[in-house]
């Protein structure tokens, strides 16, 4: 009997790819579950059709889960980037991950995977260099996606303490980068002309993304309960990451760009400027040791995994 | 014969000398070449403008400040940053070291100095010096208060130059890592403390600089720093504007605010820096750092010593501007 894995947010980038490496792997049988069906999807891969911001999500994810005998969950199902759309992202982003929790419970499923990300720290001044696990989530009060994810990793906390028949791994990536990744974060550093904060140069840490699969893949195919930080070794300074990839800086004065509601050119995210320019001005660097130790070294560094999105880039703009 | 006379029989000579290097390297070149190149523009933009480019270029590679190391430390930037360095410790400041001999220069090591000022300038010039004396792998980092974090420009600098915050999550990886961490367990009560109050430590913290040490197992060396105090004297603190720029206080130096941006400038003081002998602890480990009563001795007997040398170090000093 093959085992079987269920990824929520099919159409997610992490959940798309992580359901192609499944698929792969011998003896393992592959759930996906989104709102609508992706387009090309994997051959292999079982689509069903649920979506999370219904009030009746939950029994509908339990029925999946018991009628494919789910082993392991993988909860993938946000948002790529915020949206103007606040109550949707929270139904979706919290209220969502809340129907998933209880869906876990009703089928039983032993093992959960959810994915967060290191953004839930918040950038503050008082921050240490480096972000341990235990680190309090104070996330940031202007970016309403951030506080999603801290309000779900409350819910999945809260949730492992009174269902100790799961376990549970909860992975917190960086900023993902790579030669196809694209989200709020990679449209602000792929500008030709980056705004950054007059005065402000903090070091910055970032994941590739294959790194960040590896880690999604072997939290979803082993036994690895715990939070993890998933980032790379190194840290950047933001203006080196930059200049290395041959962008124009455009420092502003924090009491301007601040001023602005959005940050130009970009999606409108809902939130105030404070939201995302606040990462670019404190730091917020997370601790990788123990992620490391768990789940193996990444192959690629901050640096490294910035100049493989950068030669992507480049080669793009060839036509 | 004068000197006046060799110098011409001397330029007459370098003059034919000349003459025949350019007729022997130039021998094919025909007479019309020769003659453009009498005619040619006594000055090439073009090429001035190529080498401006290039230089500018070059000006770019300079500063790019290219690796730095888990907490923003850029050895580049030091290197750039060395003439004024040298500078600001061999003549502004005229920097006397004592005691060099009680430091190891083969391990980590914890240094708990006094503080005084409102720039970290003696955590700056402390890791300087013995990264001078010890060479540049064992450059110290020092560690700097919360509200110089916040601040633009200065923290991104700080942090260039091996300023890391003060904090205990901090100072544990740095000592991990092997690096030698420079502490002012007064925190801002040391540095905010006005020209009155110079030279008397405040109190160390609650203990942190010891039990770190202790847990880490390094030693710590106690450190005086004179001079700093007079750096930035502060006359006197103002409160209520300061609120409002979000700083904790606004200091009234001789110079400061009086001449602007310039008031931030330290003066030139005389500084002597003393390393006392590393504190000799009966026990370490753990279990060391979690005795309180310990650790509540040993930074007593560190403030002490702290203050002895700072005492010591003003005798050794002939007068504030010697």
């Amino acid at each position: 009997m093959a085992k079987s894995i269920a990824i929520t947010g099919l159409r997610t980038f992490l959940g798309r790819r992580l359901a192609e490496r499944l698929v792969l792997l011998p003896g393992v049988r592959v759930i996906g579950l989104d709102r609508l069906r992706p387009h090309g999807l994997a051959s292999g891969v079982h689509f069903r059709d649920v979506d999370l911001t219904r009030p009746g999500a939950g029994s509908a994810l339990a029925d999946h889960f018991h009628k494919d005998d789910v082993e392991v969950v993988v909860h993938l199902a946000f948002r790529r980037e915020p949206t103007p759309d606040l109550e949707g992202d929270h139904e979706l982003e919290t209220i969502g991950s809340l129907h998933v929790l209880h869906a876990c419970a009703g089928a039983g499923v032993p093992r959960l995977v959810v994915g967060s990300t290191t953004m839930v720290y918040g950038p503050y001044p008082d921050n240490p260099n480096f972000l341990g696990e235990e680190h309090p989530l104070r996330g940031h009060p202007h970016a309403h996606s951030v506080q999603n994810r801290v309000e779900m990793e409350r819910l999945v906390a809260d949730w492992t303490a009174r269902h100790r028949g799961t376990s549970v791994t909860v992975l917190r990536p960086c900023w993902i980068v790579g030669p196809t990744y694209r989200d709020a974060v990679t449209r602000y550093l792929a500008r030709r002309v980056v705004p950054t904060l007059l005065g402000y140069d903090p070091l910055l840490q970032l994941v590739h993304e294959e790194d960040c699969l590896d880690v999604f893949e072997r939290a979803a195919t082993g036994h690895h309960p715990g939070v993890f930080n998933v980032v790379a070794p190194g840290v950047v300074p933001l203006s080196t990451l930059l200049r290395r990839a041959g962008k124009r800086i455009l420092p502003v004065p924090p009491a301007i760009l601040y001023r602005l509601r959005a940050y130009p050119s970009q999606a409108q995210t809902g939130d105030r400027p404070e939201g995302f320019y606040d990462y670019l001005r404190y730091l917020w660097v997370a601790d990788g040791r123990r992620g490391w130790e768990e789940f193996g070294r990444p192959l690629y560094s901050t640096r490294e995994a910035w100049m493989s999105a950068v030669s992507a880039e480049r080669m793009r703009s060839y036509r | 014969m004068n000197t006046e006379e060799q110098g011409d029989v001397f330029r007459d000579a370098l003059a034919s000398l000349r003459a025949e290097i350019r007729r022997r390297v130039a021998p094919r070149s025909g007479d019309a070449e020769a003659s453009e190149e009498r005619e040619a523009p006594a000055f090439d933009w073009v090429a001035l403008i190529e080498d401006l480019r290039r230089r500018l270029g070059q000006l770019g590679m300079r500063e790019r400040s290219g690796e730095v190391d888990d907490f923003g430390f850029d050895p580049e930037t030091v290197r750039s940053a060395r003439p004024l360095l040298d500078f600001l410790r061999r003549r502004w400041w005229r920097v006397e070291v004592l005691g060099l001999e009680h430091v190891p220069d083969d391990r980590a090591v914890l240094f708990v100095a006094n503080h005084s000022g409102l720039l970290p300038w003696d955590g700056l010039l402390l890791s300087d010096t013995i990264a001078a004396e010890h060479g540049e792998v064992r450059r110290p980092r020092f560690l700097i208060a919360d509200w110089l974090i916040t601040l633009p420009f200065v923290q991104p600098a700080l942090a260039r130059l091996g300023g890391v915050r003060a904090c205990r999550e901090n100072a544990e990886r740095l000592l991990e890592a092997g690096l030698s961490v420079i502490a002012f367990p007064e925190g801002v009560k040391g540095a905010a403390k006005t020209f009155r109050d110079r030279y008397r430590l405040q109190r160390f913290g609650r203990g942190g600089a010891v039990r770190l040490a202790l847990a880490a197992d390094v030693p710590i060396v106690p450190v005086a720093i004179v001079g700093a105090e007079e750096a930035h004297p502060i006359l006197f603190k103002v409160e209520t504007p300061a609120r409002a720029l979000g700083l904790p206080f606004l200091p009234v130096t001789p110079t400061f605010p009086w001449l602007g941006p310039f008031g931030a400038l330290p003066l030139p003081a005389k500084w002597v820096i003393s390393f006392g002998e590393p504190l000799a602890e009966a026990k370490r480990g753990a279990e060391a750092a979690s005795d309180d009563l310990l650790v509540a001795r040993l930074t007593e007997e560190l403030r002490g010593e702290v203050q002895r040398l700072v005492k010591e170090a003003l005798r050794v000093r002939q007068g504030v501007f010697a």
